[in-house]
């Protein structure tokens, strides 16, 4: 049955002690496992009757958990900013292996579609590709400058597979997009999206922005770009959540999005496995969802969550998102009928 | 006036080298005799980093790794035992023993930034009846001389986000700052083509007869204080090469790097080689109420380098002992992290740094709790910073100015130095 976003309701809403940065689903069920600003990996079933966190133990990273995805239904990796990846047996939740993988902050983590390859990208501006068995670094890239024009360290947020594995993307602090084709490394294309940056060179003279989200759509032949627009007082997170969509192999930018409802930073998207609409989620103080209609640009459904949200999961049939953020975890269905009579009335959120 | 045989050969020496190339510096050294001697001998000076907008005191000295409220970064050990920092900042762990003394307690009570900002920039909060002088201006006054041609006190403040000019008080505009704000180079200081060299000075001579006629009889620090300022216009109007880098050699720009935080730095040590007292480079702008942990990647890169350059390249050339270099801003950040991954004002528990003169490198004053909300141990406000920067220089904090009839401290009443920190 297809989704309708316009039936967009939250079903859940779970207080966390910590914040989420990233979270991966075990597939046909509400089993998530969340990386955390704790240093810490959790498992919570979200379709529990009172959901708890479950921390993993042994020696894990040394900082925030920010990327994290599933091997197999019973193997997780992470990433952090400690630089490590980090392999974890699910059912004990302990490690089993640990791999020193970048030399800066890890900022994202994603596994290709047939779940053999991991990616990761750092602020060494490197992206690494793993074998996802055996730890082993398979290929690395780099097209993405370690400065900024403006003479500050840069940073390298995004990555993301495309549906069929065959490209990956990676995106960096100053809006440069590099396309890769994944078996040969090799470089076939790129956009730059300068918009997700903003420069103050005269009242605050820093930086702000970047690219923070990517994703192909289901025939690869667009890319989508999300952040956050140019922000007048770069004190605050205070501008439109920003998407832009390219045609990547004809060089061409499709759409140019500034959300008018909500200020926000984009942290992540997906497309819908028709291609019809985009999904987009992030906060700043608070968080939202929206759907973007792919063909008008125009967006189909928008509302507000309870947290910033660092990192969005799907469920197989598209029609329920599991979001992570800050201090919470919040599920919501867009199904097609109403939701089932059976489900769980929504839980006032317990983080600060 | 003599002229010392030492004193003309460190000029001599120094000017050959290319390595004291402001004409202004060779100029001030050979009217003063025993000037290069004060230099590095007696005469102290100040280089203040005004983190403005207020820096988080979590990402640079005062990290609490593992913590809830820790952020991301990790805590490096330093070269001073059992004191870590934050890992933004690995220039710096390489100094602190041998520079750098860290006060991980302040608590200056006012997480405003106006506010903040006055009782930062005056060691104590504001007093409606009274106009108080900020560092800068007191220390014009205590270590400068009053026949030196090259400014006293200079603020640079380029960016305009929290831009303040400082204040002279009641010290009067003898002691105000020379304030670059649009650029690295001072405005106006040049003599207008229009008028003559010899214009120019029968103008002065002019004023100073007028102004000694409307004196006459008439007893006023102020008016002292504004004719002393005329009186220094022709020195001024030639320390304008000081600001010039480009005077500098390549090798020593490219250390300084890139950034015009850098090469403010520079500007900052060109400056109190030629004798400036008291130099401010304020650094804007630190307020990350959203994506703290990005902009102190980018900010702390600027400052850790900066900051490590400067106090190396002071050291190298004898500077260090006798010159103070201050971070700090109006008020650190708050220990809780807001949903836009942001820290917000907070004045409650905070750090500064002091390195070199007077200063006991690797010592670290005070504590806080675990989380950082609260100062745990050896508390001290603004006023207990500035006793201890003005004993660092070799200057009575108990001093006192009149105002009237009224005795002002030069730094507040009962502050106290911070005494782990001298030496």
């Amino acid at each position: 049955m297809p989704s309708d976003p316009t039936k967009l309701q939250k079903t859940k809403d779970i207080g966390i002690p910590s914040i989420a940065m990233c979270v991966a689903r075990v597939p046909n069920s509400g089993r998530l496992i969340f990386g955390s600003s704790d240093f810490k990996l959790h498992e919570i079933d979200v379709f529990a009757e009172k959901p708890q966190p479950m921390p993993f133990g042994g020696e894990g990273h040394q900082s925030y958990v920010t990327g994290v995805v599933l091997t197999a239904p019973n193997i997780a990796v992470s990433g952090s900013y400690d630089g490590q990846l980090i392999w974890w047996d699910v059912e004990n939740r302990e490690p089993t292996r640990k791999v020193k993988a970048h030399e800066l902050w890890i900022r994202r983590l994603v596994i290709s579609p047939d779940g053999k390859t991991i990616a990761s990208v750092a602020d060494d501006m490197q992206c690494k590709l793993w074998n996802a068995d055996t730890g082993e670094m398979l290929r690395q890239f780099s097209d993405h400058k370690p400065i900024t024009p403006h003479d500050f360290p840069s940073m390298l947020h995004a990555v993301t597979f495309s549906a069929d594995g065959k490209f990956l993307a990676t995106g960096d602090k100053v809006g440069h997009v590099a396309i890769w084709e994944t078996t040969s490394g090799s470089k076939v294309g790129m956009v730059e999206a300068p918009g997700l940056y903003t420069w103050d060179s005269k009242q605050r003279r820093h930086s702000i922005g970047g690219i923070r989200a990517l994703a192909f759509s289901p025939d690869s032949k667009l890319i989508a770009v999300g952040g956050i627009g140019q922000i007048g007082n770069i004190d605050h997170l205070d501008a439109p959540a920003r998407i832009e969509i390219f045609d990547w192999q004809k060089g061409e930018r499709k759409h140019e999005l500034n959300n008018d409802k909500f200020k926000a930073l984009v942290e992540d998207l997906a497309f819908d496995p028709s291609g019809q609409w985009l999904l987009s989620s992030g906060g700043a103080g608070d968080g939202f969802v929206t759907f973007t209609n792919v063909e008008t640009g125009k967006p189909i459904h928008q509302d507000k969550l309870p947290m910033h949200v660092h990192q969005l999961a799907l469920n197989e049939s598209h029609d329920m998102l599991f979001a992570v953020g800050h201090h919470k975890i919040v599920v919501s269905e867009f199904k097609v009928s109403e939701p089932a009579s059976t489900t769980a009335e929504p839980e006032k959120g317990g983080g600060k | 006036m003599t002229v010392s045989r030492r004193g003309f050969l460190n000029a001599a020496a120094l000017g050959t080298a290319g390595t004291f190339a402001a004409d202004m510096t060779r100029f001030d050294v050979l009217r003063q005799s025993s000037w290069a001697d004060e230099v590095k001998q007696q005469g102290k000076r100040v280089i203040l980093l005004w983190l403005a907008g207020g820096a988080s005191q979590l990402e640079t000295f005062d990290p609490k790794p593992g913590r809830p409220t820790g952020g991301p970064y990790r805590a490096i050990p330093t070269s001073a035992t059992g004191v870590h920092i934050s890992e933004l900042l690995p220039k710096m762990a390489a100094r602190i023993q041998q520079t750098t003394a860290i006060v991980r307690s302040l608590n200056t009570k006012n997480a405003d930034h106006g506010g903040g900002a006055t009782i930062m920039e005056t060691g104590r909060i504001k007093d409606p009846g009274i106009e108080y002088p900020d560092l800068g201006a007191i220390c014009a006054k205590e270590l400068g001389r009053l026949d030196s041609a090259v400014p006293d006190y200079v603020s640079m403040y380029t960016s305009t986000e929290g831009r303040r000019k400082g204040t002279s008080g009641f010290l009067g505009s003898r002691y105000a700052p020379m304030f670059l704000s649009e650029s690295m180079q001072p405005e106006n200081i040049r003599r207008l083509e229009s008028i003559s060299d010899i214009d120019h000075q029968d103008r002065l001579v002019l004023r100073d007869l007028l102004a000694k006629k409307f004196t006459q009889n008439r007893y006023s620090d102020s008016l002292g204080s504004q004719t002393q300022a005329y009186q220094r216009v022709r020195g001024l109007m030639a320390s304008e090469k000081l600001f010039d880098i480009e005077q500098e050699p390549a090798e020593t720009r490219a250390k300084y790097g890139p950034t015009q935080f850098g090469q403010q730095c520079l500007i900052a040590r060109r400056l109190v080689e030629a004798g400036v007292p008291f130099v401010k480079v304020a650094r804007a702008w630190w307020d990350s109420h959203g994506e703290n942990f990005e902009t102190h990647r980018e900010l702390c890169a600027d400052l850790d380098h900066s900051m490590s350059v400067l106090l190396d390249d002071l050291k190298d050339r004898g500077l260090l002992e006798n010159t103070l270099v201050l971070t700090f801003g109006e008020f650190g950040r708050t220990p809780s992290i807001n949903a836009s991954l942001g820290r917000d004002h907070f004045a409650a528990a905070w750090s500064a740094t002091l390195s070199g003169c007077g200063i006991r490198g690797g010592a670290c004053f005070g504590k806080t709790d675990e989380d950082g909300q609260k100062v745990a141990d050896g508390e001290v406000g603004a006023g207990d910073l500035f006793a201890t920067i003005l004993t660092a220089l070799g200057i009575d904090p108990n001093k006192e100015y009149h105002v009237g009839a009224r005795p002002v401290p030069l730094s507040d009443f009962g502050a106290k130095p911070i005494k782990d920190v001298l030496v």
